[in-house]
């Protein structure tokens, strides 16, 4: 059968294949990665957009976490301050009661305890990065303003609303209690309890059972202030967990787009070799024939 | 005719037909590198012999046609081929212009939308803060500004195509009207009994050029040939051709008219169905998607942002301004209207320090678009399209480039130059030439003895 005497097309065409082969091998070394163009893998190409998304939101969820977690510590060591308070204020409520004071030491405790009202009230306002913390949501505004008119000596300008941040997909925890919740609960209102045994020290009647109800303002709030602990344990948690979540989606986005550097190396040298090959074959292509042997 | 001198003549034939069979190796051998041109052989056949009484004499050898050997089966497979091929490139080509503008998974429009997502939850823990305010609408305007960079792209692509249409349609006018003249000269020379090799080389290779550009089917009528497109609008008839033009039709694009019948959409091969295929297929549909998640993104913001109260309390407003009605242009004309950052409607109450309204707006990220699908599922399932659509293309077009490579070669074992067959044919020619010489010369010392007769013995 006779051939095609003209082979170049075909080597040319060879040559032009390994030497895309060589340039599709060396683009992965560069750039580290195997899917430089959809095309490359159509599928792992929509995969890394999704991975990407994922990545972000896990990144973003961490960045959520630690500006609550400022919020959650700020607010737990205000209560802590706020229980120490109640404390001193139940021990000169206990001294008070013990029936052997002068009149003129009841009213030094007395100015005592107006002491630790005012340094509550501070406590109740206090702000984090420009917003008052127990405030719901009226967050610009201080919420608990001294006012003698009501029995507590203090009135409680903010509202109930709490707010929840996503730390995690589907995942939301509350960051907030309203500052009604924590201080001024009926049965358990802090100022209230206080500005009582302001009043039952001063007239040196019913201590026992002010200091009774400011233990108990005391006990709720204790109680109040495991909100702050166990969201400071969850918001330490989904770190932990968005920490791994994140290696895994790196780990899923270099399997789905990354570079076996070995493997492309090795094809690098085989697009080369086989470059090589062509290029000697194009060149003794056309070195021969009968006519080179005509004397 | 017999006799020395019927010798001589038998002789001279050889000489003439040994001297036309080496200029036809010499033509062979000239034109080995020429594009389409088919390798010619001497027809010879010995010469019609001569009744002298009961012996019949041969007169020699003569020369009947010069012949180009060519599989005209073969060039029809081939020209078919060449009109998938290039029809495949031009797509591929075009395909891969399209996709780099979604190739990063870490940056444009996937990414915008992750990253704008993700400045409304940054706002969550400290909703009132103005800068993180800012950073949800720096987001939004990076989103809007790649929304309309891909529009724009895609649009700029098709208006390119538009101009590579209107030259691959000249083109294939100043073909028809070659491979038209080209055929007149052929039936003159059929029709005076010559052959007209060289000339069907050329029309040949003009009509595979122009399956490059069109789809083309050649039609023998007589002595010359017709070409249709597939869908039978005739190009070429005879020696008259018939140009095709275009105009700007439906859509705004370059519609290919015949006269006046329109044959945009029924063109099968060649760079211009290509060329109209990624025009008026890929990219529209690339583009509507587009559209459909800029318009679903844009009308659900707003919704949700509506749904809201900004800083000072106020419902909340759009983000975006609102989408054209059906979609269409919608990622080219995304803007963000809200200038402001206190107007984006983070409470959900009416108070500054509410967050409830952006888990509203961040539930856009989750709610499922006109399409079923969340928006990084829609821009993902783009990227899908678009890097499918180029690697299938890419693959059919390699493989249609092999099948092409391989009637090539089929055709260049039939109509290829080989040298070694020349040279052989040439040593052949060669003594063939130097034998009839050697006859004409021995005749020519016989004839000395006749013409002689014994004169030379008396002078000795």
């Amino acid at each position: 059968m006779r051939v095609n005497p003209n082979p170049m097309p075909d080597l040319l065409a060879a040559l032009n294949q390994t030497e895309l082969e060589a340039q599709q091998a060396q683009l992965q070394i560069s750039t580290g990665k195997s899917v430089n163009e959809p095309s490359d893998n159509p599928t792992a190409a929509a995969q890394l957009v999704e991975n990407n998304d994922q990545a972000t939101f896990s990144s973003g969820y961490l960045q959520s976490l630690s500006a609550v977690q400022g919020q959650f510590s700020t607010a737990d060591s205000t209560l802590s301050s706020v229980t120490s308070a109640l404390q001193q204020a139940l021990s000169l409520g206990v001294e008070a009661g013990g029936g052997t004071l002068s009149a003129g030491d009841l009213a030094a405790i007395a100015t005592q305890l107006q002491g630790i009202q005012s340094q509550l009230v501070s406590l109740a306002n206090t702000s984090y990065q420009g917003h008052y913390i127990f405030a719901g949501t009226i967050t610009n505004t201080a919420p608990f303003v001294a006012d003698n008119a009501v029995p507590s000596g203090v009135n409680y300008v903010g509202n109930t609303g709490v707010n929840e941040v996503s730390v995690g997909s589907g995942y939301k925890i509350a960051v907030n209690v309203p500052g009604s919740q924590l201080f001024s609960a009926p049965g358990n209102d802090v100022f209230l309890a206080i500005n009582n045994l302001i009043q039952a020290v001063q007239t040196n009647t019913g201590i026992p059972a002010a200091v009774n109800a400011v233990s108990a303002a005391s006990s709720y709030l204790s109680a109040q202030r495991v909100f702050y602990g166990n969201a400071m344990e969850q918001a330490t948690s989904q770190t932990t967990y968005l920490n791994a979540a994140k290696l895994q989606l790196s780990q899923q986005q270099n399997t789905l787009g990354g570079v076996d550097m070995a493997a492309a190396a090795n094809n690098l040298a085989q697009a080369q070799t086989d470059t090589q090959a062509a290029l000697a074959a194009i060149g003794k292509t056309s070195q021969n024939s009968l006519f080179n042997y005509l004397t | 005719m017999s006799g020395l001198f019927g010798s001589l003549s038998i002789a001279l034939s050889s000489l003439s037909v040994s001297q036309q069979e080496m200029a036809t190796t010499s033509n062979n051998v000239a034109n080995a590198n020429t594009t389409g041109y088919t390798r010619e052989v001497s027809d010879v056949a010995a010469g019609d012999p001569v009744e002298v009484g009961s012996l019949s004499i041969g007169t020699g050898v003569v020369l009947q046609k010069i012949e180009s050997l060519r599989d005209p089966i073969l060039q029809i497979q081939i020209n078919q081929a060449t009109q998938q091929n290039s029809s495949l490139n031009t797509t591929l080509t075009q395909l891969q212009q399209t996709q780099t503008q979604f190739a990063s998974s870490t940056s444009g429009i996937g990414a915008d939308i992750s990253n704008f997502f993700n400045s409304l939850q940054q706002l969550a823990p400290d909703p009132s803060n103005l800068e993180l305010r800012q950073g949800v609408l720096s987001a939004a305007d990076t989103l809007a500004t790649d929304f309309n960079t891909a529009a724009s792209s895609l649009q700029t692509q098709q208006s390119n195509i538009g101009q590579n249409v209107a030259e691959s349609v000249s083109q294939v006018n100043s073909l028809t009207s070659q491979i038209a003249s080209v055929d007149q000269q052929i039936s003159n020379l059929q029709s005076s009994n010559q052959n007209p090799g060289t000339l069907v080389d050329t029309q040949n290779n003009l009509i595979q050029q122009l399956s490059g550009l069109i789809d083309v089917q050649v039609i023998p009528t007589g002595d010359s040939i017709t070409l249709t497109t597939s869908n039978g609008t005739t190009l070429v008839s005879g020696s008259q051709s018939y140009a095709l033009t275009t105009q700007v039709g439906g859509g705004g694009v370059q519609h290919i008219m015949a006269g006046t019948q329109d044959i945009t959409s029924s063109l099968t091969g060649g760079s211009l169905a290509g060329l109209v295929q990624i025009r008026d297929q890929e990219i529209p549909s690339i583009g509507s998607s587009l559209d459909q998640l800029a318009a679903g993104l844009a009308t659900n913001l707003n919704t949700a942002n509506a749904a809201g109260f900004d800083l000072s309390g106020i419902a909340g407003g759009n983000i975006f301004a609102p989408p054209p009605v059906g979609g269409v242009g919608a990622a080219a004309a995304l803007t963000v209207s809200m200038t402001d950052p206190s107007k984006i409607a983070a409470s959900s109450d009416g108070t500054t320090g509410s967050n409830g309204n952006l888990a509203v707006l961040s539930a856009v990220a989750t709610q499922p678009l006109a399409n079923g699908q969340t928006p990084i599922n829609s821009y993902s399932s783009i990227v899908f399209q678009v890097g499918n659509a180029t690697s299938n293309v890419s693959a059919d077009a390699n493989s249609s480039a092999l099948i092409l490579q391989q009637l090539q070669d089929q055709n260049g074992s039939i109509s290829g130059v080989s040298l070694n067959e020349e040279a052989s044919n040439l040593i052949q020619y060669q003594s063939a030439y130097q034998a009839a010489a050697r006859v004409v010369s021995t005749v020519n010392l016989l004839l000395l003895d006749a013409v002689n007769l014994g004169m030379d013995q008396a002078e000795s």
